[in-house]
């Protein structure tokens, strides 16, 4: 098994791709557990858009990655895929369930990253994240998985990730270049000649995908941008009602009223504890409305951009396999299978 | 603050009725039609009395049922905090309620909102360290529970006819000082909101923004 051609090589380079799907936002089916468990759902989306952007920024600051991209939905093979599930976040705790698998099926991470943030730490900066932490703790991570590799095993994992994205496009020519083991790894069972024009062009169509990827990215780096204010502030206020209900409950539980039984003083107090209580409850449904009054029209321009964008890939793919599976016909006498 | 299920045979109120109202829009007091307070306050004081010398005369307890600056159970303070506590909360001039199968929410003008939900069918009763609420169907009538510490108890009651014109919201509030609950009756008539050439919306980070155009 000798390595990939020398302008397959060329056109990788030493570095893993990072793909970055949008998170799962983890939000229940069940209405009533999203009542319960005070998730705003349009919140929730955006916020699975915004994160792997802010995870995107801090592994494009570490060396040692090659591109970092975030996608819409899962694309054939990336050489590193990371998922993300939101389990809980508010303005005081973000708690993310991430998993890192390699083109080559091993997985690489799959853990919980949790943060807790105050008051204090929102600065008032779109650059600043509270939770800056917890992206920081991931991507240290992933480093330090990927500085045990070593160059011939990332450089197996690009040919895997190259071999599997041909397979897809072209299964009659690439179909037998992997074999799956039982856990579920790919392993390369042998390599394409030297200057194999299949390859060249599967090569050449992946690098017009990333240049749509890239298309793609834009929107949500866009998205996150344009976001950024009306979130963090959302977060910020949601943290601080927290920790003024914390204390809120503290006083008025420590508290002993002079008031007569039964008299009016003793019965204000009462109700307004209550109502007071519950207005502090419910500005944060005002503080998600304004939220979503603010971020939605962006949002679904941007989702819609995203998702044309993502169709007219769909497409191409079609093209593109059909296109290829002709050239296989008309180089080798076969006929495609359907 | 936590949510648990409430049993619809304890509490008599269900998540859903087949004649439940629509409530949802703008609803403005109306005084003329709604209870006078001091005609309320008349009678709950005249029903005490009678309930009192029936006790009397039963032999249960001491005649007379309210007695002014006496420092027991139905004493004038008590009586007059119950009232001015129930008076205190019907007085919302403005309501706006929106309305959807799963959820129901009360926006009253000075208070807290009162919010309902239904979503998996059954009745939720929010609990908090300050009280606890509960919500649901009385047929076509939807009623809202508060249990306050200190053996307090209020209770919403809204109505509304076919023509949703009127809605009346009867609160009723109850105090372990006094032997009878206070009611108050109020009428709101439905209205529209002016027909402007503007419409404003709360934002996070300009607040409320308004913008011109069609609603």
């Amino acid at each position: 098994m000798g390595p990939l051609s020398a302008d397959a090589q060329e056109s990788q380079g030493a570095f893993l791709d990072v793909g970055l799907l949008v998170f799962d936002p983890g939000i229940p089916a069940d209405k009533a557990a999203r009542s319960r468990l005070g998730i705003f759902p349009e919140i929730r989306k955006s916020e699975a858009k915004y994160m792997p952007v802010i995870l995107r920024d801090v592994l494009m600051q570490q060396a040692g990655w090659g591109a970092v991209r975030v996608l819409p939905e899962l694309m054939d093979s990336p050489e590193l895929l990371v998922t993300g599930e939101i389990l809980h976040s508010d303005g005081q705790q973000l708690s993310l369930q991430i998993r890192a698998q390699d083109a080559a099926g091993v997985l690489w991470l799959d853990a919980v990253y949790e943060g807790l943030a105050t008051p204090t730490d929102y600065t008032g900066s779109p650059q600043s994240d509270p939770f800056l932490q917890v992206y920081e703790n991931i991507a240290a991570d992933l480093q330090q998985v990927r500085e045990r590799l070593g160059a011939a095993r990332t450089s197996t994992i690009r040919e895997i990730a190259l071999l599997r994205y041909a397979a897809a496009l072209a299964p009659e020519v690439f179909g037998d270049y992997l074999v799956v083991g039982e856990s579920g790894e790919y392993m390369l069972q042998r390599l394409p000649a030297r200057g194999d024009p299949m390859l060249e062009r599967i090569i050449r169509l992946r690098e017009q995908e990333y240049r749509f990827i890239d298309t793609v990215d834009e929107q949500y780096v866009n998205l996150s941008d344009a976001i950024a204010p009306a979130y963090l502030l959302w977060r910020e206020y949601s943290a601080e009602q927290a920790v003024f209900v914390d204390d809120f409950e503290d006083r008025v539980l420590g508290r002993k009223s002079r008031a007569r039984p039964g008299s009016f003083a003793a019965l204000e107090q009462t109700y307004n504890t209550y109502r007071l209580s519950r207005i502090h409850a419910q500005d944060l449904d005002e503080l998600a409305l304004g939220f979503n009054n603010e971020v939605l029209p962006t949002s679904l321009e941007i989702s819609g951009t995203v998702y044309k964008l993502s169709g007219t890939l769909e497409n191409q793919y079609g093209e593109w396999r059909d296109i290829l599976q002709q050239i296989f016909a008309l180089e080798t006498g076969l006929t495609p299978s359907p | 603050m936590a949510c648990s299920d409430a049993p619809r045979q304890q509490t008599g109120l269900q998540a859903r009725s087949d004649s439940a109202a629509d409530f949802s829009g703008h609803w403005e007091l109306d005084y003329g039609q709604s209870d006078n307070t001091q005609e309320r306050v008349n009678v709950l004081v005249r029903e005490l009395r009678q309930q009192a010398e029936r006790r009397s005369q039963s032999g249960q307890g001491p005649a007379g049922g309210l007695v002014i600056n006496g420092n027991g159970y139905n004493n004038g303070e008590s009586v007059s905090g119950l009232v001015r506590l129930t008076d205190m909360i019907a007085r919302t001039a403005l309501l706006e309620i929106d309305q959807d199968e799963d959820f129901i929410r009360v926006r009253r003008e000075e208070d807290s909102d009162l919010t309902c939900e239904f979503y998996d069918d059954s009745l939720r009763q929010l609990e908090t360290p300050f009280g606890s609420e509960l919500c649901g169907w009385r047929d076509h009538q939807l009623v809202f529970r508060l249990q306050l510490p200190g053996g307090l108890s209020i209770q919403h009651v809204m109505t509304t006819g076919a023509s949703r014109a009127r809605l009346q919201l009867t609160t009723t509030v109850r105090t372990d000082q006094v032997s009878m609950p206070f009611t108050i009756n109020r009428v709101y008539n439905r209205f529209l909101p002016g027909e402007r050439d503007f419409r404003c919306e709360m934002t996070l980070t300009r607040g409320r923004v308004c913008t011109t155009g069609p609603r």
